[in-house]
């Protein structure tokens, strides 16, 4: 008995599951390191229209991000800020800057598939859930990581899925509700040398329940761990941002 | 001959009945104050039921609401109902509809200062949606371009006022940003809680074109000139073609709990209705077994003279016919003036409560406590029917009883 279980086990040897906090650390770094600097492209595609914007986003840490939207000119200069748990809006056509209210955190972020919420919340995934290695995934070669909400979280999801590949890069990340529903999926693919390092250049966000809707976001150019002034993260910074 | 026959019946009847005045007079009382009580119990039931209908389509729900297949469900501002203007139109001109006009609903976050809040956007056409048990109870308060109206509870939250600057920021329907200034004109009070804790009211044109919508709407709103044709007139509008794939929609498919609502009403008047039949019928049974009782020397005279009993019969009924027909005659009489007099002024049950609040809130629906009575033929005719039947039925054990008696025990007896 023990011969016939050990038999497929010893003909194609799983490498030894990764270290799952080191792991999280590593993805989390990935599009980020200390500081970063990224052109991206977004392709928003619903059933009615496709838009694309072109933006810059400035990160330092794991909770200061910048973005100014480029392109089109319609929508240019219109950038978020986030520091903390807070997250505002500049909009240069009526030269206001309004605080997104927790109430609008679950809203999408600039008509995309994104929510602000994703803009807060990317960091707090190793506070609010317990991760284990769940399974071993054959095409593409990686592991499947279970993310458990912690008990007393309030949140939207309950239990998000990754899929790294052995070389340690996202390929596919799930997101389920409190219901157990599978509400989106986050896939990573092309990979590219990017600032440095090999990365997935192009990420698709895919809303489970609507049919033809996606936001696709391609990173054009990132430069890593560059100096950036001090106020880059500040309400003035914002109101300047042209 | 029948018919003289029959005449002359009723009018010996007639006669028979006032040989005693006072039994006759309480027994029509009992039938006349039962049938007045049911009457004045329907009429009150009759405009809570319409005033709950009215306080629910009127302000916001409408007697048939369009839109596109899916909004209701998830409310994506893009599921839109296109050539929103040339639906409106043709609504208009159905002759069953009263008014028609579009909504815009987009959440989006206002801010007087730098502090955003979470509202909803509505669009609306002011001068249809203003006017006695609709959503704006005034005159039309957004005279100039880019003004707002702002929920009371929202305002107070947001520490808006009238004459502050709001920034509005959403999204149009293609996904793009949308951003303006609008002037608060009010802040309003309207009948339904969710617009007064997140509403901000603009002009439909102006909701259009901040949200990259121009003719689309989410939501048409139709007003017909009967509640009850609703239906009638949803299933006319969806046959159209220019309605082709988009939802129509009566009050009652929208909100199927208020029809429940309604329909509870119906069957406690008709449980009260039941229970005035029992005491028409003890009245009048207790009358005609009386009177029966008493004339036992008077039928057995009658039948030893050669009357024929279904004669005797024939007399029996038709005093308790004659009895419930005239009780529920009068009663019937002074139920319908009462409800004449209180219809127009109508009865403020706050009042009548004494004090106490003079709205209350169902389902996030604000209405007030003031309804006036009414009555529909039917109504009227149904308990004039049913003490017309219940006097008969009342007559038959003492009319049978009448039609057995021996004559010379009779003469003897009693």
């Amino acid at each position: 008995m023990a011969c016939l279980v050990a038999a497929p086990a010893s003909q194609s040897p799983a490498p030894s599951p990764p270290e799952v906090e080191a792991l999280l650390q590593h993805l989390d770094d990935l599009y980020r390191s200390r500081s970063s600097i990224a052109r991206i492209q977004i392709d928003v595609t619903s059933p009615r229209s496709t838009r694309t914007m072109r933006l810059k986003a400035w990160t330092r840490g794991e909770d200061e991000v910048l973005v100014i939207i480029e392109a089109p000119p319609r929508e240019a200069g219109t950038a978020t800020l986030r520091v903390g748990n807070n997250l505002w809006n500049y909009l240069p056509r009526i030269a206001r800057t309004i605080r997104v209210p927790p109430a609008a955190m679950l809203g999408s972020w600039m008509g995309t598939d994104f929510t602000n919420d994703d803009l807060v919340k990317e960091s707090s995934l190793r506070k609010d859930f317990a991760a284990r290695i769940d399974r071993r995934s054959e095409a593409p070669k990686g592991w499947w990581l279970a993310l458990d909400v912690k008990p007393g979280v309030v949140g939207r999801w309950a239990r998000i899925e990754l899929l790294v590949s052995d070389d340690r890069l996202p390929v596919e990340e799930r997101h389920f509700d409190r219901k157990g529903r599978l509400a989106r999926t986050m896939t990573f693919d092309d990979v590219q040398r990017l600032g440095g390092r090999r990365m997935p250049a192009h990420i698709t966000m895919q809303p489970a329940d609507a049919g033809g809707q996606r936001t696709e976001m391609r990173y054009l150019d990132v430069q890593f761990d560059v100096p950036l002034p001090n106020d880059t993260f500040s309400l003035s910074r914002l109101e300047q941002v042209r | 001959m029948t018919a003289l026959a029959g005449s002359s019946t009723i009018r010996m009847a007639w006669r028979n009945l006032w040989r005693n005045r006072r039994r006759t007079a309480l027994a029509l009382a009992a039938i006349g104050l039962s049938v007045t009580l049911v009457l004045a119990y329907t009429s009150i039931m009759r405009a809570y039921g319409d005033w709950i209908v009215e306080a629910i389509t009127g302000p916001m729900l409408g007697h048939v609401q369009v839109h596109a297949p899916q909004w209701r469900k998830d409310r994506l501002m893009d599921r839109t109902l296109r050539d929103a203007g040339e639906k409106l139109e043709l609504l208009r001109a159905d002759p069953g509809v009263a008014d028609a006009t579009a909504r815009v609903y987009a959440p989006a976050l206002a801010a007087r200062g730098e502090e955003g809040f979470a509202v909803m956007v509505v669009g609306i056409d002011p001068r249809a949606e203003s006017g006695p048990a609709r959503l704006l109870s005034d005159t039309t308060r957004l005279t100039a371009a880019k003004q707002a109206l702002i929920g009371q509870q929202l305002a107070e939250q947001m520490g808006v006022k009238a004459g502050d600057e709001l920034a509005i920021v959403g999204q149009g329907v293609d996904g793009s940003l949308a951003n303006d200034l609008f002037i608060v004109a009010a802040l309003v009070s309207t009948p339904v809680d969710v617009l007064n804790r997140q509403g901000i009211l603009i002009d439909l044109a102006e909701a259009q074109t901040l949200f990259a919508m121009p003719d689309e709407a989410h939501e048409i709103v139709v007003h017909t000139h009967d509640a009850g044709a609703a239906a009638m007139v949803a299933r006319r509008v969806a046959a159209a073609g220019a309605f082709a794939g988009a939802e129509v929609m009566d009050w009652r498919t929208l909100a199927p709990e208020m029809v429940e609502m309604v329909r509870l009403t119906e069957l406690a008047g008709l449980l009260v209705l039941f229970l005035v039949f029992i005491a028409a019928a003890a009245g009048v049974a207790n009358t005609m077994v009386m009177a029966t009782f008493e004339r036992t020397r008077e039928f057995g005279m009658l039948l030893a003279l050669g009357t024929h009993p279904s004669r005797l019969v024939a007399l029996v009924v038709a005093e308790s016919i004659v009895l419930g027909v005239v009780g529920a005659f009068v009663g019937s009489l002074i139920g319908v003036a009462l409800v004449a007099v209180t219809h127009e002024t109508g009865i403020d049950y706050a009042q009548l409560a004494g004090g106490g609040p003079s709205a209350l809130s169902f389902q996030g629906m604000r209405m007030s406590l003031h309804f006036h009575p009414t009555l529909t033929v039917i109504d009227v005719v149904r308990p004039f029917a049913a003490v017309c039947l219940t006097s008969l039925l009342a007559s038959i054990w003492p009319a049978v009883r009448a039609s057995r008696l021996q004559p010379v025990q009779s003469l003897r007896g009693a």
